[in-house]
C-alpha cells in the first residue's frame, strides 16, 4: 500500500487534536446549556433561621421557618408576587427549591387557595412525618383529611441511603370552598384572602438531597391527572436541600 | 478434516492416538493453557463478584437468585474459557504489515466439531433451562404461602411515592416494616401509571398496574434494613420513588403496629 | 428500468431533461413544501388556550403537523411524480429516469431524490453517523449527570428526556447502521446487481427516514419525553406534547424500514448475478437480508402500538387506559413483539460483517458456511417467540414465564454456532491485524459477556432481581454497542476504500479502537456492578452507595466519547485527504472489489458470472 499522503503527519496530528478539542467543546457546551436550562427559574428559598431552640425527646434543636403558597393559576401567583413560571398551571411559590438547615426544627407555613376533587391514593390524606403527626389548619390541629377534602399535598421524600437520613413528610391541604374565609395571621400581608393557612413542623436530619411534589392529581385533562402541572418540574414539584 | 495438511493425522489408526497427536501441536497446547486460565478467571469472578457486591440476602428468593448468578457464571466458564482461549491463541499468532498473511489451511468445515459444539452448547442450554425451571418451581411453591399465617401487605405505587397498608392490622405507612420468618403476601397496585415494586434485599419484584392487583410472596429470613425502589420508569421523579423499611423481630413489629395506631391480631 | 440497462455506461451523455419538473426539485424544495404543510396543518387544528380537551387537540395539531411535514417534504422533493404519472397512465421518460440516477451531477445528487444505490448508501452513512454522534453526545450528558449522586448537573425533566431520546436515536441508528450504508452501497455490488430491485423505493426509504430526523429533534422543543425509548403506556398517554415527536418518528421510521426491508429482500432474491446460487451468496448478504426480513413482520406491531398511543392521546380511545377497560399490557406485548426481534435486526448484520471480514484477514475459507446460516436462521426464528421475557415481572400470566424462559435460553444454541463460525475461521490462521480485523477480537469478548449476562436475565428468579436495573442497561449495551456497533465500525474500516476511494487513517483508527474498547469495558463493567448492587435504570439520582461504580462508568464513558470523536475525525479527514486506495486493498474475493472507484453507474460493464463462493482462500483451494 502507498505510504505517501497528501498531508504531513504533524499537520494531521494537529488537525486531529483540534477536532477532538472542538468535539469535546461542542458536547460540553450543549451539556452546559442543558445544565443552565434545568436550573430553577427563581432563586432558592432559604428557611429563616431563628435564635430560639426547642427541646424534643430530650434533644435540643435550633428553629427555622419557611412560608410557601400554592396558587391555582398564574394570575393568583402573580398577585402574590410570584411570576417565574411560564405556563398557566397551578403552582407552588415563591420558589420550587427550598434550602433547610440540617438537624433543625423547621416550621413551614403554606397558604393554600385552591379547590379540589379526589386523591388518587387516599394515603396522602394523612399527615405524616410532622411533629405530633398533626398539622395546624387555620388554628386547629388536624391529623388527616378525607380523600375528597384535599386541594394539594406537600410531600417531601428522597432516596434513603446510608449517607443521607430518611426524611418523609406528607401534609394535605384542605379544599377551599366557595366563600371560605381563611385564617388571617397577623404577619400575613394579604388582607382579604380566601383560603387556608396550614402550619406544621418537622425535624431535618443530616445534609442531603430530597424532592417534594404534590400527590393531589391536579394536571387536569391528562392521564390520572398527573401530567401537565404535575409532571413539569417547578410547578407542583421541586427540590429540597438540607444543608 | 479433508485437506492435505491433515492427511497424516487422518491415517492414524486409533482415536486415542489422534487426540494425543493433536495435543502435540503447539497451537493446541497454547489454546489449552489459555482456556484453563480464562475458565479459572471466570470461575473466580463468578464465585467472588456477585456475593461481594449484591445486597444482603434476606429471603429464600434472594438466596435462589444469588445462587443462579454464581452457578451460571461457573457453568458457563468453560465455554467462555474455550472461546477466549482460541481467540487469545489467535492473537499470539498475529500478522502485521501491509501485505496479507500467507494462506492458512483451506478448512471449509469440520462435521464432528460442528456436531460436538452444537450438542455441548445444547447441553449447557439444557442445564440452564432445567435449573431455571426447578428454581422457578421452588419460587412458585414458596409463593403458595399459608393463607392463615401470611401477613398481607397492600402496596400502592403512586407517582412517585410508595405506600403500604396492612389491612389486618389497621396500619398504613410510607415505610415497609416486616416481621422476620413470617410469610408475607404483597398485593400490589398502582394509582396511576406503571411502577415496579422492588424490595431489594428480598430478591422479588413485580409491576404495579392501574386497576390490576398483582401478587408476590416471600418470607423474610433475616433482620435488617430494607430498600424499596421503583424499577419501572414512571415519570418525573421516578428516581426518587424509593423508601426504606426494616425486617424486625415479631415483638418489635407488634410494637411498631400498636404505636402507629394499629391493633395486633 | 429495462431501457436503462440497455445503454452502455461509458458513452452515455449526461441526461438533461430540462423541461421536466424533476430537475427543479431537491431537498430545499422538499423542506419548503414540508414546512408549509406542517404549519398549515398545525394552524388548522390548533386549539384555543381555554378549549375543553385542550391536550387532545394540541396532540392532534402537533402530530398532524409532523406527519404532514413528512408528506409535504416527499411531495416537494418529487417522490410522488412517478406514481402520479402512473395514475394518469404514463411513467417517467427514460431520460428522466437516467436523470434521477444522478449520473454526472456531482455532489448535487446527494441532495436529490436520487435512485442510485451508491448515492443512497452514502446518504445513509452520513445520516447514521450524524445520529450516532447526536445519540453519543446525549450519552455523555447522561453519564456526566450520573458522575456524582444527587442529580445536580441536569434536572429530572431534561434527564428523563435525554434517556429516552438517547435510546430511540441510538436504536433507530443501530437498526440502519449496517443495512443502510453497506446494505445499499456494497450489497448490490456484492451480488453482482446493477442496482436495487426498486431504485425509486430505495430513494424513498432514505428520504422518508430523513423526514423523521427533524420530527425526533422537535421533541426537545416540545418539553421532551418522560417515558424512555420503550414509551410504556399509560405513562406515554400522560406525557406532554413532546411525546408526539416520538410517535411521529416511529410512524415515519416504520414506513422507511418496511420499504427498505422489502427492497433489500427483493434485490437479494431476484437480482443476484448469474451463477450465484444460495450457497454462493456472501455471508454478509445473508445476514443483512435476514435482518431486514425479520424487521418486515416486527415493525408493523410497533407502528400499531404507536397508532394506538396516538389515538389514546388524541381521541381518548383508551386502548391502554385501564380506567376505561384498556391495558398497559397490550402495549407491552405489541412493543416487545417488535422489540425483541429488533435486537437481532441490529445484531445480525454486525456479526455478518465480521464473518465477511474474517476469511479475508486470516486467508482461510469461512468455517462452516452452513453453521453460519443455521445460526442466523435459528436466531431469527426464535427471536419472534421470546418477547414476553421482557414482561416476566409485569404480573401478566406468571404461568407463561416458564415457556418464555425456555425459548429465550434456546437462543444460546444458534448464538453458539455464530461463535463457532468465527472461531473456526480464525483457528490455525494468522490474523492480519488491520483495523477491520481488530473488531472481530473485540466482539468475541463483548458478545460473550453480553451473552452470559443474557443467560442470567433470561432466568426468571434472577430477572426478578435484575429486571429494570442498571445490569440490564449494561447487558444490552454489550450486545448492541459492544457487538453490533463494533461490527459496523469494522465494516466501515473494511469498505471505506470502496465507498470513498481512500483508506481510513490507520493510526487514528487504532487510537479510536483502543479508546472506545477499553473505555467501553470500564463503562459497562462498572455498570454491571451498580446493577448487581441494585441501582435502577433511568434514574436521575441515586443513593450514595453507588457512588464509585457510577464514577468509574462515567470515566469509561469519556474514554469512549473521545475514541468516537477520533474516529469521526479519521472518517472526515480520510474521506477528504486520505491515501488513495487500490481497487482491492485487502485482497478479498467478493465482487465489490472487482469494480473500480468511483463505481460506475451500473456497477459492472459486463454482468459477472459466479462459479464458486467468495471464500476460496487457503492452501489447496
Amino acid at each position: 500500500m502507498e505510504t505517501t499522503t497528501s498531508t504531513s503527519s504533524s499537520k494531521r496530528l494537529i488537525s486531529a487534536l483540534v477536532f477532538v478539542v472542538l468535539g469535546v467543546a461542542v458536547v460540553g457546551t450543549v451539556g452546559f446549556t442543558l445544565h443552565t436550562l434545568s436550573a430553577d427559574p427563581q432563586k432558592p428559598l432559604y428557611a429563616t433561621k431563628s435564635s430560639e431552640t426547642i427541646v424534643i425527646d430530650g434533644k435540643s434543636y435550633p428553629k427555622a421557618s419557611a412560608v410557601l403558597g400554592v396558587y391555582p393559576d398564574k394570575e393568583t401567583a402573580a398577585k402574590h408576587g410570584y411570576t417565574a413560571n411560564k405556563h398557566d398551571y397551578v403552582q407552588y411559590g415563591p420558589s420550587s427549591h427550598l434550602v433547610l438547615p440540617a438537624h433543625t426544627y423547621v416550621t413551614m407555613t403554606i397558604h393554600a387557595y385552591d379547590g379540589g376533587e379526589e386523591l388518587n391514593n387516599p394515603y396522602f390524606g394523612k399527615v405524616v412525618g410532622t411533629i405530633g403527626g398533626t398539622m395546624n389548619v387555620d388554628g386547629v390541629d388536624v391529623n388527616s383529611l378525607p380523600s375528597t377534602g384535599v386541594q394539594h399535598t406537600w410531600t417531601l421524600h428522597g432516596i434513603p441511603s446510608s449517607s443521607q437520613d430518611p426524611l418523609f413528610v406528607n401534609v394535605p391541604l384542605p379544599i377551599v370552598e366557595e366563600g371560605d374565609k381563611g385564617f388571617l395571621p397577623t404577619q400575613d400581608p394579604g388582607t382579604n384572602f380566601e383560603g387556608h393557612t396550614v402550619t406544621f413542623s418537622f425535624i431535618t436530619g443530616g445534609a442531603g438531597d430530597y424532592v417534594w411534589n404534590c400527590e393531589y392529581p391536579c394536571g387536569d385533562g391528562s392521564y390520572a391527572k398527573f401530567g401537565a402541572a404535575m409532571s413539569a418540574y417547578g410547578y407542583m414539584s421541586g427540590k429540597v436541600t438540607v444543608a | 478434516m479433508s485437506d492435505n495438511t491433515q492427511h497424516e493425522e487422518e491415517l492414524s489408526p486409533t482415536p486415542g492416538q489422534r487426540v494425543s497427536n493433536l495435543f502435540k501441536r503447539n497451537d493446541v497446547r497454547r489454546t489449552t493453557v489459555f482456556t484453563f486460565l480464562w475458565t479459572a478467571l471466570f470461575v473466580i469472578l463468578g464465585l467472588y463478584i456477585y456475593p461481594k457486591f449484591m445486597p444482603e440476602v434476606m429471603s429464600v428468593d434472594m438466596k435462589a437468585m444469588e445462587r443462579i448468578m454464581v452457578a451460571f457464571t461457573v457453568i458457563s466458564a468453560p465455554i467462555a474459557g474455550l472461546v477466549l482461549g482460541i481467540t487469545t491463541q489467535a492473537l499470539t499468532n498475529r500478522h502485521t504489515g501491509n501485505t496479507p498473511p500467507p494462506d492458512g489451511p483451506a478448512v471449509r468445515t469440520n462435521g464432528p466439531v460442528v456436531v460436538v459444539w452444537s450438542v455441548v452448547s445444547g447441553l449447557f442450554c439444557l442445564i440452564a433451562v432445567v435449573w431455571g425451571l426447578v428454581e422457578l418451581n421452588t419460587f412458585a411453591n414458596a409463593a403458595t404461602v399459608d393463607e392463615r399465617t401470611a401477613l398481607h401487605v397492600e402496596v400502592v405505587g403512586s407517582q412517585w411515592v410508595w405506600s403500604f397498608k396492612y389491612p389486618e392490622l389497621g396500619v398504613e405507612s410510607d415505610k415497609l416494616m416486616l416481621p422476620v420468618d413470617r410469610p408475607v403476601t404483597f398485593d400490589i397496585t398502582s394509582a396511576d401509571v406503571n411502577h415496579s415494586f422492588w424490595p431489594l434485599q428480598l430478591g422479588i419484584k413485580i409491576d404495579a398496574n392501574r386497576l390490576q392487583t398483582t401478587h408476590i410472596n416471600t418470607t423474610p429470613t433475616k433482620l435488617g434494613r430494607l430498600d424499596v425502589k421503583c424499577a419501572e420508569l414512571c415519570g418525573l421523579y421516578h428516581a426518587y420513588m424509593e423508601t426504606s423499611g426494616e425486617v424486625m423481630t415479631s415483638d418489635d413489629f407488634n410494637n411498631w403496629v400498636t404505636s402507629n395506631g394499629g391493633h395486633v391480631a | 428500468m429495462t431501457t436503462l440497462h440497455s445503454t452502455s455506461t461509458h458513452s452515455r451523455p449526461i441526461p438533461n431533461p430540462a423541461k421536466s419538473l424533476i430537475t427543479k426539485l431537491n431537498m430545499g424544495t422538499g423542506v419548503v413544501v414540508g414546512v408549509i404543510f406542517a404549519f398549515a396543518t398545525y394552524f388548522a387544528f390548533r386549539p384555543a388556550a381555554d378549549a375543553s380537551g385542550f391536550y387532545n387537540q394540541q396532540n392532534k395539531a402537533l402530530l398532524g403537523a409532523m406527519l404532514m411535514w413528512s408528506v409535504g417534504f416527499l411531495i416537494g422533493i418529487g417522490a410522488f411524480i412517478g406514481p402520479f404519472r402512473w395514475l394518469i397512465g404514463k411513467d417517467l421518460t427514460a431520460e428522466e429516469q437516467l436523470y434521477l440516477a444522478g449520473d454526472g451531477q456531482g455532489i448535487k445528487r446527494y441532495f436529490k431524490y436520487c435512485t442510485d444505490h451508491k448515492v443512497v448508501g452514502i446518504q445513509y452513512l452520513v445520516g447514521v453517523t450524524t445520529m450516532l454522534a447526536v445519540g453519543g453526545g446525549m450519552a455523555m450528558m447522561i453519564r456526566t449527570s450520573l458522575a456524582v449522586p444527587g442529580g445536580h448537573f441536569i434536572g429530572a425533566t431534561i434527564y428523563n428526556s435525554l434517556v429516552g431520546l438517547h435510546g430511540i436515536t441510538m436504536i433507530v441508528a443501530m437498526i440502519i447502521v449496517a443495512t443502510g450504508p453497506f446494505g445499499n452501497y456494497i450489497m448490490p455490488i456484492m451480488i453482482g446487481a446493477r442496482d436495487m430491485a426498486f431504485p425509486r423505493l430505495n430513494a424513498l426509504s432514505w428520504w422518508v427516514l430523513f423526514t423523521a430526523i427533524p420530527v425526533l429533534c422537535s421533541a426537545w422543543f416540545l418539553g421532551g419525553i418522560p417515558t424512555g425509548w420503550t414509551a410504556y403506556a399509560p405513562l406515554s398517554i400522560q406525557a406532554g406534547p413532546g411525546m408526539n415527536s416520538f410517535i411521529g418518528t416511529i410512524l415515519i421510521f416504520a414506513v422507511s424500514t418496511a420499504v427498505a426491508g422489502m427492497n433489500i429482500t427483493a434485490t437479494v432474491i431476484a437480482m443476484r448475478a448469474k451463477g450465484m446460487k444460495w450457497n454462493r451468496v456472501p455471508i454478509f448478504v445473508i445476514g443483512a437480508t435476514m435482518s431486514v426480513a425479520l424487521a418486515i413482520p416486527a415493525f408493523p406491531t410497533f407502528m400499531l402500538a404507536m397508532v394506538q398511543t396516538a389515538t389514546d392521546r388524541v381521541f381518548n380511545t383508551g386502548f391502554y387506559d385501564a380506567n376505561v377497560g384498556g391495558s398497559g399490557w397490550l402495549y407491552a406485548h405489541l412493543f416487545w413483539i417488535m422489540g425483541h426481534p429488533e435486537v437481532y435486526v441490529i445484531l445480525l448484520p454486525g456479526i455478518a460483517i465480521l464473518m465477511e471480514i474474517a476469511p479475508v484477514f486470516v486467508r482461510k475459507p469461512l468455517f462452516s458456511y452452513n453453521a453460519a446460516i443455521m445460526g442466523f436462521a435459528g436466531i431469527a426464528g426464535l427471536s419472534v417467540l421470546v418477547w414476553a421475557h421482557h414482561m416476566y415481572i409485569s404480573g401478566w400470566t406468571p404461568t407463561l414465564n416458564g415457556p418464555f424462559m425456555v425459548t429465550t435460553e434456546m437462543i444460546s444454541v444458534p448464538t453458539g454456532l455464530l461463535f463457532l463460525v468465527m472461531l473456526g475461521t480464525i483457528w490455525r490462521g494468522k490474523p492480519w491485524m488491520k483495523l477491520p480485523m481488530l473488531g472481530l477480537f473485540a466482539v468475541m469478548w463483548n458478545l460473550l459477556i453480553g451473552g452470559i449476562t443474557g443467560i442470567y436475565l433470561s432466568d426468571v428468579p434472577a430477572d426478578n432481581y435484575l429486571h429494570g436495573s442498571m445490569f440490564v442497561t449494561a447487558h444490552f449495551h454489550y450486545t448492541l454497542m459492544g457487538a453490533a456497533l463494533t461490527g459496523a465500525v469494522a465494516g466501515l474500516a473494511y469498505w471505506f476504500p470502496k465507498m470513498t476511494g481512500r483508506m481510513l487513517n490507520e493510526p487514528a483508527g487504532y487510537i479510536s479502537f483502543w479508546f472506545t474498547q477499553i473505555g467501553f469495558q470500564v463503562l459497562f463493567l462498572g455498570m454491571f456492578i451498580a446493577g448487581a448492587e441494585g441501582q435502577p435504570r433511568r434514574v436521575v439520582s441515586f443513593a450514595a452507595m453507588y457512588k464509585y461504580t457510577n464514577m468509574i462508568s462515567t470515566a469509561g464513558a469519556y474514554l469512549v466519547g473521545t475514541g468516537f470523536i477520533v474516529l469521526l475525525w479519521a472518517v472526515i479527514h480520510s474521506w477528504r485527504k486520505g491515501v488513495i486506495a487500490p481497487q482491492n486493498p485487502w485482497g478479498a474475493k467478493t465482487l465489490e472489489w472487482t469494480v473500480p472507484y468511483p463505481v460506475p453507474l451500473e456497477n459492472f460493464d459486463e454482468a459477472p458470472i459466479i462459479t464458486s463462493d467468495p471464500y476460496g482462500y487457503g492452501k489447496g483451494n
